[in-house]
Protein backbone atom coordinates (compact mmCIF):
# COMPACT_ATOMS: atom_id res chain seq x y z
CA UNK A 1 0.00 0.00 0.00
CA UNK A 2 1.48 3.34 -0.99
CA UNK A 3 2.12 5.98 1.65
CA UNK A 4 -0.92 8.14 2.31
CA UNK A 5 -1.38 11.86 2.32
CA UNK A 6 -3.03 13.24 5.45
CA UNK A 7 -4.43 16.65 6.32
CA UNK A 8 -4.12 18.34 9.68
CA UNK A 9 -5.90 21.48 10.88
CA UNK A 10 -4.03 24.34 12.51
CA UNK A 11 -3.39 23.79 16.24
CA UNK A 12 -3.70 20.03 16.01
CA UNK A 13 -0.91 17.72 17.11
CA UNK A 14 0.60 15.14 14.77
CA UNK A 15 2.39 13.42 17.62
CA UNK A 16 3.36 14.13 21.20
CA UNK A 17 6.72 13.88 22.82
CA UNK A 18 6.88 10.45 24.52
CA UNK A 19 4.58 8.79 21.96
CA UNK A 20 5.79 5.59 20.44
CA UNK A 21 6.81 6.57 16.95
CA UNK A 22 6.67 4.23 14.00
CA UNK A 23 5.92 6.76 11.28
CA UNK A 24 8.00 9.18 9.29
CA UNK A 25 6.37 12.27 7.81
CA UNK A 26 7.16 14.55 4.96
CA UNK A 27 5.64 18.02 4.92
CA UNK A 28 3.97 18.83 1.59
CA UNK A 29 2.34 22.13 2.49
CA UNK A 30 1.41 24.23 5.51
CA UNK A 31 3.36 24.84 8.71
CA UNK A 32 4.53 22.39 11.36
CA UNK A 33 6.77 23.10 14.35
CA UNK A 34 8.70 20.66 16.48
CA UNK A 35 9.04 21.53 20.16
CA UNK A 36 11.54 19.81 22.39
CA UNK A 37 13.45 20.43 25.56
CA UNK A 38 17.06 21.43 25.25
CA UNK A 39 18.87 18.77 27.24
CA UNK A 40 21.45 21.18 28.58
CA UNK A 41 19.29 24.08 29.68
CA UNK A 42 15.93 22.35 30.04
CA UNK A 43 14.45 25.20 27.98
CA UNK A 44 11.75 24.61 25.44
CA UNK A 45 13.07 24.89 21.91
CA UNK A 46 11.14 25.18 18.69
CA UNK A 47 12.14 24.30 15.13
CA UNK A 48 10.05 24.91 12.03
CA UNK A 49 9.79 22.08 9.49
CA UNK A 50 10.40 23.29 5.95
CA UNK A 51 8.12 22.17 3.15
CA UNK A 52 9.67 19.06 1.57
CA UNK A 53 11.46 18.06 4.77
CA UNK A 54 11.11 14.82 6.66
CA UNK A 55 10.31 14.76 10.36
CA UNK A 56 9.92 12.04 12.98
CA UNK A 57 12.72 10.11 11.26
CA UNK A 58 15.10 9.36 14.07
CA UNK A 59 12.61 7.92 16.54
CA UNK A 60 10.96 5.82 13.83
CA UNK A 61 14.27 4.44 12.58
CA UNK A 62 15.74 3.91 16.04
CA UNK A 63 12.42 2.54 17.36
CA UNK A 64 12.26 4.80 20.38
CA UNK A 65 9.74 7.30 21.65
CA UNK A 66 9.27 10.74 20.15
CA UNK A 67 11.58 13.31 21.63
CA UNK A 68 9.56 16.22 20.33
CA UNK A 69 5.97 17.30 19.84
CA UNK A 70 4.87 18.01 16.27
CA UNK A 71 2.39 20.87 16.36
CA UNK A 72 0.50 22.13 13.29
CA UNK A 73 0.75 25.93 13.05
CA UNK A 74 -1.19 26.31 9.81
CA UNK A 75 -3.37 23.79 7.95
CA UNK A 76 -1.05 21.28 6.38
CA UNK A 77 -0.74 18.26 4.20
CA UNK A 78 1.78 15.57 5.12
CA UNK A 79 2.62 12.15 3.73
CA UNK A 80 3.04 9.48 6.34
CA UNK A 81 5.34 6.51 5.77
CA UNK A 82 5.69 3.50 7.99
CA UNK A 83 9.26 2.95 9.14
CA UNK A 84 9.54 0.04 6.68
CA UNK A 85 8.22 2.11 3.77
CA UNK A 86 10.64 4.85 4.67
CA UNK A 87 13.52 2.38 4.73
CA UNK A 88 12.63 1.13 1.25
CA UNK A 89 12.47 4.71 0.06
CA UNK A 90 15.87 5.73 1.38
CA UNK A 91 17.52 2.55 0.13
CA UNK A 92 16.83 3.86 -3.38
CA UNK A 93 18.27 7.23 -2.51
CA UNK A 94 21.88 6.84 -1.50
CA UNK A 95 22.67 10.58 -1.42
CA UNK A 96 19.85 10.98 1.10
CA UNK A 97 21.24 8.21 3.31
CA UNK A 98 24.71 9.72 3.14
CA UNK A 99 23.33 13.12 4.07
CA UNK A 100 21.42 11.68 7.01
CA UNK A 101 24.47 9.72 8.14
CA UNK A 102 26.45 12.94 8.24
CA UNK A 103 23.73 14.71 10.21
CA UNK A 104 23.40 11.89 12.71
CA UNK A 105 27.11 11.41 13.12
CA UNK A 106 27.47 15.11 13.83
CA UNK A 107 24.69 14.92 16.40
CA UNK A 108 26.28 11.88 17.93
CA UNK A 109 29.66 13.53 18.13
CA UNK A 110 28.13 16.58 19.77
CA UNK A 111 26.13 14.69 22.36
CA UNK A 112 29.11 12.52 23.18
CA UNK A 113 31.16 15.62 23.84
CA UNK A 114 28.42 16.91 26.12
CA UNK A 115 28.32 13.64 28.02
CA UNK A 116 32.10 13.63 28.33
CA UNK A 117 32.06 17.16 29.68
CA UNK A 118 29.55 16.17 32.35
CA UNK A 119 31.52 13.09 33.27
CA UNK A 120 34.56 15.28 33.65
CA UNK A 121 37.99 14.01 34.45
CA UNK A 122 36.95 11.32 36.91
CA UNK A 123 35.83 8.85 34.29
CA UNK A 124 38.49 9.83 31.87
CA UNK A 125 41.14 7.15 32.09
CA UNK A 126 44.44 7.69 30.41
CA UNK A 127 44.24 5.51 27.29
CA UNK A 128 47.80 4.27 27.71
CA UNK A 129 47.20 3.20 31.30
CA UNK A 130 43.85 1.73 30.33
CA UNK A 131 45.35 -0.38 27.56
CA UNK A 132 48.07 -1.62 29.89
CA UNK A 133 45.52 -2.51 32.56
CA UNK A 134 43.59 -4.63 30.05
CA UNK A 135 46.75 -6.61 29.45
CA UNK A 136 47.22 -6.99 33.19
CA UNK A 137 43.66 -8.18 33.59
CA UNK A 138 44.14 -10.92 30.98
CA UNK A 139 47.51 -11.89 32.37
CA UNK A 140 46.08 -12.23 35.89
CA UNK A 141 43.33 -14.39 34.45
CA UNK A 142 45.83 -16.49 32.53
CA UNK A 143 44.37 -15.54 29.16
CA UNK A 144 47.88 -15.38 27.70
CA UNK A 145 47.16 -14.71 24.02
CA UNK A 146 44.80 -11.86 24.95
CA UNK A 147 47.34 -10.45 27.39
CA UNK A 148 50.05 -10.65 24.73
CA UNK A 149 47.83 -8.85 22.25
CA UNK A 150 47.08 -5.99 24.66
CA UNK A 151 50.72 -5.50 25.69
CA UNK A 152 51.88 -5.68 22.08
CA UNK A 153 49.37 -3.02 21.15
CA UNK A 154 50.64 -0.95 24.07
CA UNK A 155 54.15 -1.18 22.65
CA UNK A 156 52.92 -0.26 19.18
CA UNK A 157 51.22 2.91 20.35
CA UNK A 158 53.46 3.84 23.26
CA UNK A 159 56.88 2.41 22.37
CA UNK A 160 58.55 4.72 24.87
CA UNK A 161 55.63 4.86 27.29
CA UNK A 162 56.08 4.69 31.05
CA UNK A 163 55.19 1.01 31.16
CA UNK A 164 56.85 -0.06 27.90
CA UNK A 165 59.46 -2.17 29.61
CA UNK A 166 56.98 -3.81 31.89
CA UNK A 167 54.82 -4.52 28.84
CA UNK A 168 57.77 -6.26 27.15
CA UNK A 169 58.40 -8.27 30.28
CA UNK A 170 54.74 -9.20 30.54
CA UNK A 171 54.69 -10.34 26.90
CA UNK A 172 57.59 -12.65 27.64
CA UNK A 173 55.82 -14.01 30.68
CA UNK A 174 52.58 -14.51 28.78
CA UNK A 175 54.31 -16.23 25.88
CA UNK A 176 56.44 -18.41 28.13
CA UNK A 177 53.47 -19.42 30.29
CA UNK A 178 51.35 -20.10 27.25
CA UNK A 179 53.86 -22.53 25.83
CA UNK A 180 54.68 -24.06 29.20
CA UNK A 181 51.28 -24.29 30.86
CA UNK A 182 48.65 -23.36 28.27
CA UNK A 183 45.74 -20.94 28.50
CA UNK A 184 44.02 -20.79 31.87
CA UNK A 185 46.87 -22.59 33.62
CA UNK A 186 50.13 -21.68 35.29
CA UNK A 187 51.20 -19.82 38.41
CA UNK A 188 49.52 -16.59 39.44
CA UNK A 189 51.13 -13.57 37.92
CA UNK A 190 51.59 -10.20 39.53
CA UNK A 191 51.49 -8.47 36.21
CA UNK A 192 52.93 -5.15 37.32
CA UNK A 193 55.11 -6.67 39.99
CA UNK A 194 58.87 -6.46 40.25
CA UNK A 195 60.79 -7.92 37.37
CA UNK A 196 62.43 -10.71 39.41
CA UNK A 197 59.13 -12.30 40.26
CA UNK A 198 57.67 -12.31 36.79
CA UNK A 199 60.80 -13.21 34.87
CA UNK A 200 60.12 -16.38 32.95
CA UNK A 201 62.63 -19.15 32.86
CA UNK A 202 62.17 -20.62 29.43
CA UNK A 203 65.19 -22.83 30.06
CA UNK A 204 63.42 -24.48 33.01
CA UNK A 205 63.70 -28.22 33.39
CA UNK A 206 60.17 -29.18 32.32
CA UNK A 207 60.91 -28.16 28.75
CA UNK A 208 63.37 -29.52 26.27
CA UNK A 209 66.75 -28.01 27.13
CA UNK A 210 67.15 -24.70 25.38
CA UNK A 211 70.06 -24.22 23.03
CA UNK A 212 72.92 -22.04 24.16
CA UNK A 213 71.89 -19.40 21.61
CA UNK A 214 68.33 -19.43 22.87
CA UNK A 215 69.44 -18.98 26.48
CA UNK A 216 71.72 -16.11 25.63
CA UNK A 217 69.03 -14.53 23.51
CA UNK A 218 66.45 -14.60 26.29
CA UNK A 219 68.97 -13.33 28.82
CA UNK A 220 69.66 -10.40 26.55
CA UNK A 221 66.00 -9.68 25.81
CA UNK A 222 65.30 -9.67 29.52
CA UNK A 223 68.10 -7.11 29.94
CA UNK A 224 66.34 -4.91 27.38
CA UNK A 225 63.18 -5.03 29.41
CA UNK A 226 65.16 -3.90 32.45
CA UNK A 227 66.41 -1.00 30.37
CA UNK A 228 69.97 -2.32 30.62
CA UNK A 229 70.58 -1.67 26.95
CA UNK A 230 74.36 -1.63 27.10
CA UNK A 231 74.48 -4.96 28.89
CA UNK A 232 71.92 -6.36 26.46
CA UNK A 233 74.00 -5.13 23.55
CA UNK A 234 77.08 -6.89 24.93
CA UNK A 235 75.10 -10.10 25.34
CA UNK A 236 73.84 -9.89 21.73
CA UNK A 237 77.39 -9.22 20.46
CA UNK A 238 78.62 -12.31 22.27
CA UNK A 239 75.75 -14.31 20.83
CA UNK A 240 76.44 -13.13 17.28
CA UNK A 241 80.17 -13.80 17.67
CA UNK A 242 79.42 -17.39 18.73
CA UNK A 243 77.90 -17.99 15.28
CA UNK A 244 74.34 -19.03 16.11
CA UNK A 245 71.90 -20.44 13.57
CA UNK A 246 70.16 -18.09 11.17
CA UNK A 247 67.08 -17.66 13.36
CA UNK A 248 68.99 -16.36 16.38
CA UNK A 249 71.46 -14.46 14.25
CA UNK A 250 68.69 -12.41 12.64
CA UNK A 251 66.89 -11.96 15.96
CA UNK A 252 70.04 -10.89 17.78
CA UNK A 253 70.94 -8.37 15.09
CA UNK A 254 67.47 -6.93 15.05
CA UNK A 255 67.41 -6.60 18.85
CA UNK A 256 70.89 -5.02 18.85
CA UNK A 257 69.43 -2.37 16.58
CA UNK A 258 66.66 -1.74 19.06
CA UNK A 259 69.22 -1.38 21.87
CA UNK A 260 71.15 1.17 19.84
CA UNK A 261 67.93 3.01 19.14
CA UNK A 262 67.00 3.14 22.82
CA UNK A 263 70.55 4.24 23.63
CA UNK A 264 69.91 7.08 21.19
CA UNK A 265 72.87 5.96 19.07
CA UNK A 266 70.78 6.65 16.02
CA UNK A 267 73.63 6.60 13.49
CA UNK A 268 74.61 3.13 14.55
CA UNK A 269 71.01 1.97 14.74
CA UNK A 270 70.41 3.18 11.18
CA UNK A 271 73.54 1.43 9.95
CA UNK A 272 72.61 -1.83 11.60
CA UNK A 273 68.97 -1.87 10.56
CA UNK A 274 69.86 -0.88 7.00
CA UNK A 275 72.23 -3.85 6.75
CA UNK A 276 69.64 -6.08 8.35
CA UNK A 277 66.96 -5.02 5.89
CA UNK A 278 69.27 -5.76 2.94
CA UNK A 279 70.09 -9.13 4.38
CA UNK A 280 66.51 -10.16 5.19
CA UNK A 281 64.38 -8.35 2.62
CA UNK A 282 61.48 -10.76 3.12
CA UNK A 283 61.54 -10.87 6.93
CA UNK A 284 58.13 -10.29 8.59
CA UNK A 285 59.70 -7.61 10.81
CA UNK A 286 61.03 -5.74 7.79
CA UNK A 287 58.67 -2.79 8.11
CA UNK A 288 59.31 -2.53 11.83
CA UNK A 289 63.02 -2.35 11.10
CA UNK A 290 62.39 0.39 8.54
CA UNK A 291 60.24 2.16 11.09
CA UNK A 292 63.21 2.22 13.46
CA UNK A 293 65.38 3.63 10.67
CA UNK A 294 62.77 6.29 9.93
CA UNK A 295 62.26 7.30 13.54
CA UNK A 296 66.04 7.39 14.05
CA UNK A 297 66.32 9.95 11.24
CA UNK A 298 63.31 11.71 12.66
CA UNK A 299 64.91 11.91 16.10
CA UNK A 300 68.14 13.15 14.53
CA UNK A 301 66.03 15.86 12.94
CA UNK A 302 66.81 14.62 9.44
CA UNK A 303 63.22 15.10 8.34
CA UNK A 304 63.87 14.59 4.63
CA UNK A 305 65.40 11.15 5.05
CA UNK A 306 62.80 10.21 7.68
CA UNK A 307 60.01 11.19 5.28
CA UNK A 308 61.61 9.10 2.53
CA UNK A 309 61.67 6.01 4.73
CA UNK A 310 58.15 6.61 6.03
CA UNK A 311 56.80 6.95 2.50
CA UNK A 312 58.46 3.68 1.61
CA UNK A 313 56.78 1.95 4.58
CA UNK A 314 53.41 3.32 3.50
CA UNK A 315 53.78 1.91 -0.01
CA UNK A 316 54.40 -1.58 1.31
CA UNK A 317 51.80 -1.66 4.08
CA UNK A 318 48.02 -2.06 3.88
CA UNK A 319 46.22 0.92 5.38
CA UNK A 320 44.52 -1.28 7.91
CA UNK A 321 47.74 -2.09 9.74
CA UNK A 322 48.72 -0.14 12.78
CA UNK A 323 52.24 0.50 11.52
CA UNK A 324 50.66 2.29 8.57
CA UNK A 325 48.79 4.59 10.94
CA UNK A 326 51.82 5.22 13.15
CA UNK A 327 53.96 5.98 10.15
CA UNK A 328 51.37 8.21 8.55
CA UNK A 329 51.08 10.21 11.77
CA UNK A 330 54.81 10.89 11.91
CA UNK A 331 54.87 11.68 8.22
CA UNK A 332 52.03 14.15 8.68
CA UNK A 333 53.94 15.79 11.51
CA UNK A 334 56.93 16.21 9.24
CA UNK A 335 54.82 17.55 6.41
CA UNK A 336 53.01 19.82 8.85
CA UNK A 337 56.20 21.53 10.05
CA UNK A 338 59.06 20.75 7.74
CA UNK B 1 30.58 -16.06 0.87
CA UNK B 2 27.86 -14.03 -0.81
CA UNK B 3 28.26 -11.76 -3.83
CA UNK B 4 28.76 -8.79 -1.55
CA UNK B 5 31.55 -10.49 0.33
CA UNK B 6 33.13 -11.42 -2.99
CA UNK B 7 33.05 -7.79 -4.09
CA UNK B 8 34.84 -6.60 -0.97
CA UNK B 9 37.25 -9.50 -0.69
CA UNK B 10 40.27 -7.25 -0.38
CA UNK B 11 38.93 -5.93 2.93
CA UNK B 12 38.45 -9.42 4.37
CA UNK B 13 40.28 -10.31 7.57
CA UNK B 14 40.24 -13.61 9.39
CA UNK B 15 40.52 -13.99 13.14
CA UNK B 16 41.10 -17.25 14.97
CA UNK B 17 38.74 -18.28 17.71
CA UNK B 18 39.58 -16.53 20.96
CA UNK B 19 41.74 -13.83 19.42
CA UNK B 20 41.21 -10.15 20.10
CA UNK B 21 40.05 -8.11 17.12
CA UNK B 22 40.64 -4.94 19.02
CA UNK B 23 41.14 -4.03 22.61
CA UNK B 24 39.54 -1.43 24.83
CA UNK B 25 41.57 1.84 24.93
CA UNK B 26 43.35 1.01 21.69
CA UNK B 27 43.15 3.89 19.22
CA UNK B 28 40.54 2.90 16.67
CA UNK B 29 40.37 3.91 13.05
CA UNK B 30 38.58 1.04 11.41
CA UNK B 31 35.28 -0.74 11.75
CA UNK B 32 34.07 -4.19 10.87
CA UNK B 33 31.24 -5.99 9.18
CA UNK B 34 30.95 -9.64 10.24
CA UNK B 35 30.83 -12.15 7.39
CA UNK B 36 31.01 -15.35 9.42
CA UNK B 37 31.38 -16.34 13.06
CA UNK B 38 30.35 -14.49 16.20
CA UNK B 39 32.04 -11.57 17.92
CA UNK B 40 31.80 -10.96 21.62
CA UNK B 41 31.97 -7.37 22.82
CA UNK B 42 33.30 -7.16 26.38
CA UNK B 43 34.35 -4.50 28.80
CA UNK B 44 36.51 -5.01 31.82
CA UNK B 45 34.89 -3.43 34.83
CA UNK B 46 36.87 -3.73 38.02
CA UNK B 47 37.92 -7.33 37.95
CA UNK B 48 35.11 -8.74 35.87
CA UNK B 49 34.94 -9.14 32.14
CA UNK B 50 31.42 -8.13 31.28
CA UNK B 51 29.81 -9.18 28.01
CA UNK B 52 28.02 -6.23 26.45
CA UNK B 53 26.91 -7.95 23.28
CA UNK B 54 27.32 -10.95 21.03
CA UNK B 55 27.23 -10.02 17.36
CA UNK B 56 26.41 -12.25 14.41
CA UNK B 57 27.14 -12.18 10.67
CA UNK B 58 25.72 -9.08 9.02
CA UNK B 59 26.30 -6.94 12.08
CA UNK B 60 28.65 -4.01 12.37
CA UNK B 61 31.06 -3.24 15.19
CA UNK B 62 33.72 -0.66 15.96
CA UNK B 63 31.62 1.85 14.01
CA UNK B 64 32.42 4.75 16.33
CA UNK B 65 35.79 4.90 14.59
CA UNK B 66 34.01 6.47 11.63
CA UNK B 67 33.37 9.53 13.75
CA UNK B 68 36.70 10.06 15.33
CA UNK B 69 39.88 8.31 16.23
CA UNK B 70 38.96 7.90 19.88
CA UNK B 71 40.15 4.97 21.99
CA UNK B 72 37.93 1.90 21.70
CA UNK B 73 35.33 1.78 24.43
CA UNK B 74 35.22 -2.02 24.55
CA UNK B 75 37.11 -5.12 23.48
CA UNK B 76 36.04 -7.28 20.53
CA UNK B 77 36.84 -11.00 20.74
CA UNK B 78 36.35 -13.64 18.04
CA UNK B 79 34.06 -16.27 19.60
CA UNK B 80 34.48 -18.54 16.60
CA UNK B 81 36.76 -18.33 13.63
CA UNK B 82 35.60 -14.94 12.42
CA UNK B 83 35.73 -13.46 8.96
CA UNK B 84 35.03 -9.76 8.88
CA UNK B 85 35.37 -6.97 6.35
CA UNK B 86 37.49 -4.19 7.72
CA UNK B 87 36.91 -0.62 6.63
CA UNK B 88 38.27 2.75 7.56
CA UNK B 89 37.15 6.30 7.03
CA UNK B 90 38.89 6.45 3.66
CA UNK B 91 37.02 3.56 2.06
CA UNK B 92 33.86 3.97 4.11
CA UNK B 93 32.04 5.98 1.50
CA UNK B 94 32.80 3.44 -1.24
CA UNK B 95 31.24 0.76 0.93
CA UNK B 96 28.16 2.84 1.71
CA UNK B 97 27.54 3.80 -1.91
CA UNK B 98 27.81 0.21 -3.00
CA UNK B 99 25.68 -0.99 -0.11
CA UNK B 100 22.79 1.15 0.98
CA UNK B 101 21.67 -1.70 3.28
CA UNK B 102 24.75 -1.24 5.41
CA UNK B 103 24.35 2.52 5.32
CA UNK B 104 20.81 2.10 6.58
CA UNK B 105 21.92 -0.26 9.31
CA UNK B 106 24.50 2.27 10.38
CA UNK B 107 21.95 5.04 10.23
CA UNK B 108 19.69 3.14 12.62
CA UNK B 109 22.61 2.39 14.90
CA UNK B 110 23.51 6.07 15.03
CA UNK B 111 19.91 7.14 15.63
CA UNK B 112 19.78 4.74 18.56
CA UNK B 113 23.14 5.92 19.87
CA UNK B 114 22.13 9.57 19.74
CA UNK B 115 19.04 8.70 21.74
CA UNK B 116 20.96 6.58 24.27
CA UNK B 117 23.56 9.28 24.77
CA UNK B 118 20.90 11.96 25.21
CA UNK B 119 19.20 9.76 27.75
CA UNK B 120 22.51 9.28 29.53
CA UNK B 121 23.03 13.01 29.53
CA UNK B 122 19.63 13.46 31.20
CA UNK B 123 20.67 11.08 33.97
CA UNK B 124 23.94 12.88 34.53
CA UNK B 125 22.34 16.31 34.80
CA UNK B 126 20.42 15.24 37.90
CA UNK B 127 22.19 16.44 40.99
CA UNK B 128 21.36 13.95 43.71
CA UNK B 129 22.72 10.44 43.64
CA UNK B 130 19.37 8.83 44.48
CA UNK B 131 17.67 10.66 41.62
CA UNK B 132 20.39 9.49 39.24
CA UNK B 133 19.85 5.90 40.30
CA UNK B 134 16.08 6.28 39.95
CA UNK B 135 16.53 7.71 36.46
CA UNK B 136 18.71 4.75 35.49
CA UNK B 137 15.76 2.53 36.48
CA UNK B 138 13.52 4.60 34.22
CA UNK B 139 15.97 4.45 31.35
CA UNK B 140 16.28 0.66 31.64
CA UNK B 141 12.49 0.39 31.90
CA UNK B 142 12.11 2.36 28.66
CA UNK B 143 14.03 -0.36 26.88
CA UNK B 144 11.51 -2.95 28.08
CA UNK B 145 8.47 -3.73 25.94
CA UNK B 146 5.97 -2.96 28.72
CA UNK B 147 4.48 0.47 29.35
CA UNK B 148 4.49 2.21 32.67
CA UNK B 149 1.30 1.59 34.62
CA UNK B 150 0.61 -1.68 32.84
CA UNK B 151 2.51 -3.78 35.31
CA UNK B 152 2.83 -3.77 39.09
CA UNK B 153 6.45 -4.75 39.25
CA UNK B 154 9.19 -4.65 36.69
CA UNK B 155 12.18 -6.93 36.59
CA UNK B 156 15.35 -5.39 35.18
CA UNK B 157 18.26 -7.61 34.20
CA UNK B 158 20.99 -5.45 35.63
CA UNK B 159 23.57 -5.29 38.38
CA UNK B 160 24.80 -2.77 40.94
CA UNK B 161 27.93 -2.23 38.82
CA UNK B 162 25.82 -1.51 35.74
CA UNK B 163 23.71 1.04 37.51
CA UNK B 164 26.74 2.69 39.04
CA UNK B 165 28.26 2.85 35.57
CA UNK B 166 25.20 4.47 33.99
CA UNK B 167 24.82 6.93 36.84
CA UNK B 168 28.59 7.59 36.80
CA UNK B 169 28.83 7.20 40.57
CA UNK B 170 31.08 4.98 42.68
CA UNK B 171 29.72 1.46 43.16
CA UNK B 172 29.76 1.91 46.94
CA UNK B 173 27.53 5.01 46.69
CA UNK B 174 25.23 3.17 44.34
CA UNK B 175 24.92 0.31 46.81
CA UNK B 176 24.05 2.74 49.61
CA UNK B 177 21.23 4.23 47.54
CA UNK B 178 19.95 0.80 46.55
CA UNK B 179 20.01 -0.36 50.19
CA UNK B 180 17.96 2.66 51.09
CA UNK B 181 15.40 1.77 48.39
CA UNK B 182 15.36 -1.82 49.67
CA UNK B 183 14.62 -0.61 53.21
CA UNK B 184 11.77 1.45 51.82
CA UNK B 185 10.55 -1.75 50.11
CA UNK B 186 10.62 -0.06 46.75
CA UNK B 187 13.00 -2.52 45.12
CA UNK B 188 14.39 -6.02 45.56
CA UNK B 189 17.99 -6.63 44.69
CA UNK B 190 19.32 -9.91 43.33
CA UNK B 191 22.73 -10.82 41.96
CA UNK B 192 21.66 -10.54 38.34
CA UNK B 193 18.45 -8.49 38.47
CA UNK B 194 16.55 -5.78 40.27
CA UNK B 195 12.80 -5.89 40.83
CA UNK B 196 11.20 -2.45 40.80
CA UNK B 197 7.99 -2.38 42.85
CA UNK B 198 6.53 0.93 41.80
CA UNK B 199 8.11 2.48 38.78
CA UNK B 200 5.80 5.47 38.81
CA UNK B 201 7.04 6.56 42.22
CA UNK B 202 10.54 6.72 40.75
CA UNK B 203 9.19 8.66 37.78
CA UNK B 204 7.64 11.22 40.16
CA UNK B 205 10.86 11.44 42.09
CA UNK B 206 12.91 12.15 38.96
CA UNK B 207 10.36 14.65 37.62
CA UNK B 208 10.40 16.59 40.85
CA UNK B 209 14.20 16.79 40.85
CA UNK B 210 14.47 17.78 37.22
CA UNK B 211 13.50 21.41 37.47
CA UNK B 212 14.06 23.30 34.26
CA UNK B 213 16.83 25.79 34.75
CA UNK B 214 16.02 29.34 33.80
Amino acid sequence: MPPKAAFYKANSIIYFRGDEGDKVFILNSGKVSLTYEDIETGQEMRDLVKVGEFFGVKSALGRFRREETALVLADCQVVAFSADEFELLVLKNIPLIMKMLKVYSNQLRRIQKQVQTLLGAEEHVDAAKGLFSIGEYYLRNKAYPQATYAFKRYLVYYPSGAAANQALKNIEVAEAYLSRYGTGKGPDVQAAGPAEKTAPQPQAADKAPASDAEQRYYRAVSLISQEKYEDALKEFKGLIAAGPDEEYLSKAQYESGRCLFYLKQYDKAIGLFTQWVQKYPKHPDLRDALYFVGTSYYNMNDKTKAAGIFKKILTMTPESESIYQKTRKLLKQIEGNP
Amino acid sequence: MDAFGEMFKRFLKTYQKGSLIFCEYEPGDNFFLIQSGRVQIVKIMGDIEKTLDVLKPGEIFGEMAILEEAPRSATAIAMDRVEALEFNRANFEVLMRGNPQIALKLLKLFARRVYDQKRRFMILTLEEVDAKVADVFLMLAEKEPVRMGEVETLELKTTVDDIAHWAAIPTADCRTVLNHFIQQRRIELFADRIVIKNLESFQRMVNSRRKPKT
